[in-house]
């Protein structure tokens, strides 16, 4: 693998560097506090055209390859990861769409993925991620289908207005189908009041009877497990670049702390257990970085990468959560404050833990695929 | 050719701006036996001769011209060319003020000689003028020399050097020249600003309050030298509980950056976590009751006693 | 209306280290970003643009790394992008460098307006525009903090002086450096960036330009770098002040003062 970036990758990494550190780095604590965007930020992100940063240049978007976009997500999410796991639902979705989807949906609301979020939902409150204990249905009515359910726990729901929702046919198969916001039927139920990434919306939406055309299923009847996996795979890149994200903002929150802390007259940084910490962290960023990079990497180059992904994810969020609460313990009673982002990064990491498939079910994933090899 | 340094000295509406008394100083530190020149232009009625004379150069070159009154760069730029092709002064020094770094290039473009831009350092090898610059920040300073062509040029940073008055019989000499207005250009107006600014990390004076000057009488106090100071009062993590300051007002690694010209720190200790976000400010001033508080070692200046006392005292004497 | 805006690349960084054997400025390894100022040029370039329609065209002298740079303003919006490049430029000072970005806007032909951002963040001297408004008899405008078009042959600025703020009103074509305070640069879209790599990068040397030879690169600088050093750090040296308030004000204010 190489670490050689085009010069479009550069600028665009260094044009995300420039929005992050401007307008998403001073309002990380307050996203937090808040629990939500500050009016107007979500707002900017569209005008700079951050939603089209991979949407192909036909659909009006830039054309990013996933490489350019996961570096671009791991530099947002040093500054804020709920933006960045905010942008990388909504990339997810695209990708599914564009590897799925029909001609005649593409281009009806590709155009409009550079200004409206898509949203990939599966779960459901009958059971997290596991598709069997779907309740939504999907009834054919001449070329037309009508969708009835609920879905939670999703990613930018209530944000986004355009979702992909897992549902089951009358003959029990899976399917993916795409709803709009503005569909009759459609209404959004509560968001979630969670603990970490605190800025990303998390909600229900519930579909009554919502009546859509056939062109709006995605690949086939029966593909429906599929898509959801591939879903996972293609969030699980990106979630791995938003972790190691959060491991540099960690890092750099302790080494700063330890360069500029005296104990008695030792810099913390000359005491053999501070570097141990700052070490610790900054082998688990590198490990994830190179995990999502190569992720990324196997996935423009059509390989499989559903294992690595899982890695990356897996690896990512464990360490995050462990490389939080060293730093935390480097700034001692700061690191425990709320006046520093650390509390905030642990909360934020731990959502990966959870998301887009538990840890248990990644590492059950990976261990399958090595023992099945 | 002849071996004399010049001084370009800029004028603030009817008053001598200060870099142009300090350069003459400077001058004359390190003339040796090189006469040193003032160099003026004004508007008739203006006379600021006496006080230029004060700081002792050996001669005054005064322009004169009512147009001088809301002159364009060019037209301050042609009139010094007519000067300076004419007496033909070895060494030529401006403020490194925006009127100084505007008109010295252009002067320079019409010497065709070296301009130097915003020395902190100026001294003699021979006969060449060694100019000291910082670049990339203030991390690495480079030596500049014009070895071959006359005068050398430099513009140098307000507030590097001390004016120190001096006697001296200077010669005055009401040089004769031609103003040419230029045609597509027009100052309209000039209009005094006071200098504020909206946000702590970009004000050039703070007053800084800190636990030991936690107190309602001594905040209404420091609002009032601020007002006057024309800067803003930031306050150190304890006081962001009360009500008033906040998270904006906080100075510190967890709050701002600031970078003043001058900031004056009332009862903080000095905290690594406060340190950090001092470092940048060029002069530093703290009063604490406590002779050992670490704030001290981070200061120019250090007062032992009460905070109340000395903003009173400053109140009374800032004009 | 034509306008021309002259940009610079410095590294980005703020720290750059001399190296301890050859004594020269480590550059290697860091890379190139417009000077922010004239990121500030650009966007009043692209205000301009937006009120009065015309082009814009970027303008910089340096070696071919600079595209990068070019790249990033044709992503901020800008048309078109002229490389001064040439070993015959290197070792150039401001007097040498404006010579060429003079003899290169003459050849432009009929530009209305130049823009300049203050100075650049690395040498940090400002006098690059003054000299090409010398060299081009134009009118000038330095730090400008404002700029309004009252036609289309005339702009009103404001300049903050140390104290002042001087209002000047230029007739065009004229020079202006802008400070930051005058806009907030536009964010480069990811769709504008894939753009700017479609658009062409002219690429000009002495053979393209009525340059004379004795006035380009180190033969045309008249200064010269004697020596580049690291200053020592020195720690704050502490004053203490009378103990009685009022005159340890006074000292203060005496010392501030001077």
């Amino acid at each position: 693998m190489t670490n050689d970036k085009t010069a479009e990758q550069n600028m665009l990494h260094r044009m995300i560097v420039d929005f992050t550190t401007n307008e998403l780095a001073p309002l990380d604590m307050k996203i937090d506090q808040l629990g939500d965007y500050p009016d107007g930020l979500f707002q900017k992100v569209i005008d700079n055209g951050l939603l089209g940063m991979t949407l192909p240049r036909q659909y009006g978007g830039a054309g990013f390859d996933y490489v350019a976009t996961a570096q671009a997500i791991n530099a947002m999410a040093f500054g804020n990861a709920s933006m960045a796991v905010t942008l990388e639902g909504h990339f997810k979705t695209l990708e599914q769409l564009l590897k799925y989807g029909q001609p005649e949906l593409l281009e009806k609301y590709l155009p409009t993925a550079t200004k409206r979020i898509f949203a990939f939902s599966q779960t459901e409150s009958s059971g997290g991620s596991n598709p069997k204990g779907i309740s939504t249905r999907a009834v054919k009515q001449g070329d037309n289908w009508v969708i009835t359910g609920d879905k939670i726990m999703i990613t930018n729901g209530g944000l986004a207005q355009v979702y992909c929702v897992l549902a089951k046919t009358e003959d029990d198969q899976m399917a993916v189908f795409l709803v709009d916001q503005d569909m009759p039927g459609f209404s959004f139920g509560k968001r979630e009041d969670f603990i970490g990434l605190r800025g990303t919306p998390v909600g229900e939406i519930v579909m009554d009877h919502i009546k859509v055309p056939g062109y709006h299923l995605l690949g086939s009847i029966g593909q429906g497990l599929e898509i959801g996996n591939n879903a996972h795979d293609d969030a699980r890149v990106l979630m791995g670049a938003v972790l190691a994200g959060i491991m540099q903002h960690e890092l750099k929150i302790a080494v700063d702390y330890a360069k500029q802390r005296k104990a008695l007259d030792t810099p913390l940084y000359e005491l053999q257990t501070i570097q141990e910490k700052i070490t610790d962290i900054a082998i688990a960023k590198q490990n994830t970085e190179l995990l999502y990079q190569h992720g990324a990497e196997l996935k423009v180059a059509g390989e499989p990468y559903s294992k690595v992904a899982a890695m990356a994810k897996s690896y990512g969020s464990r360490s995050a959560v462990s490389s939080g609460d060293k730093a935390l313990q480097v700034l001692a009673g700061y690191g425990y404050s709320r006046e520093y982002p650390i509390e905030h990064l642990i909360r934020d990491a731990r959502a990966m833990e959870i998301a887009e498939g538990t840890v248990e079910k990644m590492n059950t994933e990976i261990s399958l695929k090595e023992v099945n090899k | 050719m002849n071996n004399e340094i010049w001084v370009f000295v800029q004028l603030n509406g009817q008053n001598v701006e200060p870099t142009s008394l300090q350069l003459i100083t400077k001058a004359r530190d390190i003339a040796g036996d090189r006469p040193v020149v003032a160099l003026v232009a004004e508007t008739e009625s203006m006379n600021v001769e006496a006080t230029v004379k004060e700081y002792g150069p050996d001669k005054m070159v005064i322009l004169k011209d009512d147009q001088f009154h809301n002159a364009s760069d060019g037209e301050i730029a042609d009139a010094l060319d007519q000067v300076v092709t004419d007496l033909k002064p070895n060494s030529l020094l401006f403020p490194a003020t925006v009127l100084g770094r505007s008109v010295a290039p252009r002067l320079q473009a019409k010497l065709k000689t070296g301009l130097t831009a915003d020395c902190l350092d100026i001294y003699f090898d021979g006969d060449d003028l060694v100019q000291v610059k910082p670049t990339y920040g203030d991390d690495i300073m480079c030596e500049i020399i014009c070895p071959d062509v006359r005068p050398q040029m430099a513009t140098i940073r307000p507030n590097t050097f001390k004016a120190v008055k001096a006697a001296t019989d200077t010669e005055t000499v009401n040089y004769s020249f031609t103003f040419h207005p230029e045609a597509n250009i027009e100052v309209v107006s000039e209009t005094p600003v006071i200098n504020s600014a909206a946000n702590i990390s970009d004000a050039k004076t703070v007053i800084a309050l800190g636990r030991g000057a936690n107190n309602e009488k001594v905040i209404a106090k420091a609002e009032k030298l601020a007002g006057k100071l024309g800067g803003m009062v930031g306050v150190s993590r304890p006081l962001t509980d009360n009500e008033g300051f906040s998270h904006e007002n906080q100075i510190g690694q967890s709050g701002n950056t600031i970078a003043p010209d001058l900031l004056i720190n009332f009862g903080i200790s000095g905290a690594v976590q406060y340190a950090v976000g001092i470092e940048n400010a060029k002069q530093i001033v703290s009063i604490n009751t406590d002779a050992k508080a670490p704030i001290f070692d981070k200061s120019d200046y250090a007062f032992v006693g009460d905070a109340d006392e000395f903003m009173s005292a400053l109140l009374d004497q800032v004009r | 209306m034509k306008i021309v805006v002259c940009i610079k690349q410095v590294p980005n960084t703020d720290t750059v280290k001399i190296d301890p054997k050859t004594n020269n400025l480590v550059r290697s390894n860091v890379e190139g970003i417009i000077n922010s100022f004239d990121r500030n040029a650009i966007e009043a370039a692209l205000e301009l643009r937006q009120q009065a329609g015309g082009t814009i065209t970027l303008l910089s002298m340096g070696p071919d790394s600079y595209i990068t740079s070019l790249r990033d303003g044709l992503a901020m919006g800008a048309d078109s992008a002229i490389l001064l490049s040439s070993r015959k430029f290197g070792g150039a000072d401001t007097l040498a460098t404006a010579y060429v970005l003079s003899e290169a806007i003459k050849k432009i032909g009929d530009v209305d307006l130049i823009l300049f951002g203050r100075q650049s963040v690395d040498a940090d001297t400002g006098q690059v525009g003054p000299i090409v408004a010398e060299d081009l008899q134009l009118p000038q405008v330095t730090f400008a903090e404002s700029l309004e078009l009252q036609d289309n042959n005339q702009l009103t600025g404001h300049r903050l002086l140390d104290n002042v703020v001087q209002e000047v009103k230029v007739k065009l074509p004229a020079v202006i450096t802008v400070r930051s305070e005058m806009n907030s640069p536009r964010y480069e879209t990811p769709l504008n960036i894939q753009k700017s790599f479609e658009k062409e990068i002219t690429i000009w040397s002495e053979n393209e330009l009525a340059v004379d030879p004795t006035q380009i690169g180190q033969a045309g600088s008249p200064t010269v770098v004697k020596r580049i050093f690291s200053p020592e750090k020195a720690g704050r040296q502490t004053q203490m002040l009378p103990n009685n308030a009022k005159d340890a004000v006074a000292q203060l204010l005496a010392d501030l003062n001077n």
